[in-house]
């Protein structure tokens, strides 16, 4: 970052063996990594340094870029934004001086129109599928790879809704590993949308007093087990205490948000009785390996830092008929999920013959995730 | 009924709770996603149990030494005491106790293809959930209405559910202790520096 040039200077990419990177070569973008330069260091320069030290990439990196993993300095941000500028224009249509070469020109078009997109509640079907594919192109842009991203809409006669054995329950804890593979959680944070509290029996319900995150044999004598995870309540009180509208219930009951849309102000999460929902404080890392290419807009496509979180009943899978991932793995069959509205779905079996009871109902949520016993 | 909701008033949709929509609204859902395709690939059969009809995974092309009677050709008390080679030496009965079950309890003795019940009724093995409702009457009514066990598939139509001994080991049917798969070493560190709430 100690280049003699002025920060705000345009430079219009004519400079093509110019590395664009805003970090050194070593990956980092703190100043320590530049072992080149071994001179004392001037005052401005010490200053940028200490900058640097002190925030880092967040100077330079705002979520969309986070989300994508460019390296880019403000003035390759620059170069692209003005590049993008002249084509929106139509001032340089055949000019290729400007930007390096077409997948650049794309990317910027692309990170153009995914700046200015609307919330994806009041999109269009088309603008929907808009977005979807601009996603998909470019994360193909960025990492050579493809995923697929749907953006299914509630189907008609669908309410989801999910019941939890708590005798069937024996801690294992398939589910929580099976969701976050699912969902391409943070593996830095180790974000976990579903929690297993390990109650002791004859003691109630008593979430202070119980562990999860234990780790020895189970199940544990003289224990049971109860998850808990976003229970997509009838009446979200995360909903309303949005500021932005970022996150809604959707026709089919689930709450979802919209990654883009969502500011980061956490009210939501102080608003949730359950602590259903998460916040990625630091850029959620998926390894390229691990990534679940099979994404759905408001489910598991990657999230950005400083944004909300939580589980969508696996939105990518529940709406194309599929049971969430924690349904799938668990190995006891304590967890059950279906449509409300069908008499003839087990989900409405269970809540017609066994004794259910949801956590806090006295708070007026209105939960769809029940609990029962055999 | 579902149970009873005392939600809030305070409500801007048409309906008090999400029981009194699941009430108003609720009709055999017709839409147009099925577990058709899902499903596509299970070889499955249809059972009806008292109101319920439902799907089952096929047995017995499942069963890696079926038919039972290409070695056992003779009934089992012909085959008694005789020394031959043993077979099935992998399979250690755990399954109630001794007094209570032996092999032939489930197994027919006289047609090694079937099971039977404790009456001596010939039960196909496709069906063995029958000879486990036998004992297990609470666990079969709830697995009948699908409270208790797994889909094989997804939640739409048609429904497809695990039968008993796709999930239990007949011979030794409880599940046994084992560690978490999961441990969060973050939360972990979070609790030791007092940070959780």
């Amino acid at each position: 970052m100690s280049e003699s040039k002025k920060r705000y200077s345009l430079d219009l990419g004519l400079n093509k063996n110019e590395v664009t990177s805003g970090s050194c070569g070593c990956g980092k973008s703190q100043g320590s990594c530049n072992s080149h330069k071994e001179e004392e260091l001037s005052p401005d320069e010490f200053y940028e340094a200490a900058i640097n030290a002190s925030i880092g990439e967040e100077r330079h990196r705002d979520g969309f870029e986070q989300v994508f993993d460019v390296k880019m300095d403000r003035r390759t941000a620059f170069k692209k934004l003005t590049a993008s500028l002249l084509i929106g224009a139509g001032a340089i249509s055949s000019c290729t001086s400007v930007v390096k070469d077409a997948d650049s020109k794309e990317k910027a078009q692309i990170d153009w129109e995914e700046q200015f997109k609307g919330n994806y509640k009041l999109m269009t079907d088309e603008e929907k599928e808009g977005t979807i594919n601009r996603l998909m192109r470019s994360y193909e842009l960025r990492t050579g790879n493809n995923i697929s991203m749907t953006a299914e809409n509630a189907e008609d006669d669908v309410l989801f809704g999910y019941a939890f054995n708590i005798s069937k329950c024996q801690g294992y804890m398939n589910c929580v590993s099976a969701c976050v593979e699912e969902n391409n959680q943070d593996r830095n944070s180790e974000m976990q949308y579903i929690r297993i509290h390990e109650m002791k029996d004859g003691k109630g319900l008593k979430f202070d007093e119980a562990d999860d995150n234990y780790y020895h044999e189970v199940p544990a004598k003289d224990h049971f087990y109860m998850g808990t995870q976003c229970f997509h309540c009838d009446n979200p009180p995360c909903v309303e205490v949005c500021p932005v509208q970022a996150t809604w219930k959707e026709k089919d009951g689930l709450v979802v948000i919209d990654y883009d849309w969502c500011v980061g102000c956490r009210y939501c999460m102080a608003a949730c009785p359950y602590d259903g929902r998460r916040f990625n404080w630091g850029k959620p890392e998926v390894p390229e390996a691990e990534v679940n290419k099979n994404q759905h807009y408001l489910g598991n496509r990657l999230r950005k830092k400083g944004v909300m979180e939580k589980c969508t009943f696996c939105v990518q899978r529940s709406r194309k008929g599929k049971n969430p991932a924690c349904v799938e793995a668990c190995p006891t069959g304590a967890r059950i999920f279906g449509n409300l509205l069908d008499p003839k779905s087990t989900i409405r079996w269970v809540l017609e013959n066994k004794k259910v009871f949801r956590l806090k109902e006295d708070l007026g949520t209105d939960p769809k995730f029940w609990y029962f016993m055999d | 009924m579902l149970i009873l909701v005392l939600s809030s008033c305070k409500k801007e949709g048409e309906y008090h709770s999400v029981s009194d929509k699941v009430e108003a609204e609720g009709k055999p859902y017709h839409g147009k996603l099925t577990s058709d395709e899902l499903l596509a690939g299970t070889e499955l059969i249809e059972i009806t149990e008292g109101e319920h009809t439902f799907l089952i995974p096929e047995r017995e092309g499942q069963i890696k030494s079926f038919a039972c009677i290409e070695c056992h050709i003779k009934p089992l008390s012909n085959m008694k005491g005789l020394n031959e080679k043993k077979a099935h030496w992998d399979i250690q009965l755990n399954h109630a106790n001794g007094e209570i079950m032996n092999c032939i309890t489930c197994h027919n003795a006289d047609d090694m293809n079937s099971l039977n019940t404790l009456t001596g009724k010939n039960i196909n093995i496709n069906l063995s959930h029958k000879v486990c409702a036998q004992c297990h009457s609470s666990q079969f009514e709830d697995w009948k209405g699908g409270a208790h066990g797994k889909k094989v598939a997804g939640w739409a139509p048609p429904r497809a559910s695990m039968t008993c001994v796709n999930c239990h080991n007949p011979h030794d049917p409880s599940f046994d202790t084992r560690w978490p798969v999961q441990f969060n070493t973050q939360k972990a560190i979070e609790r030791e520096e007092g940070l959780d709430h």
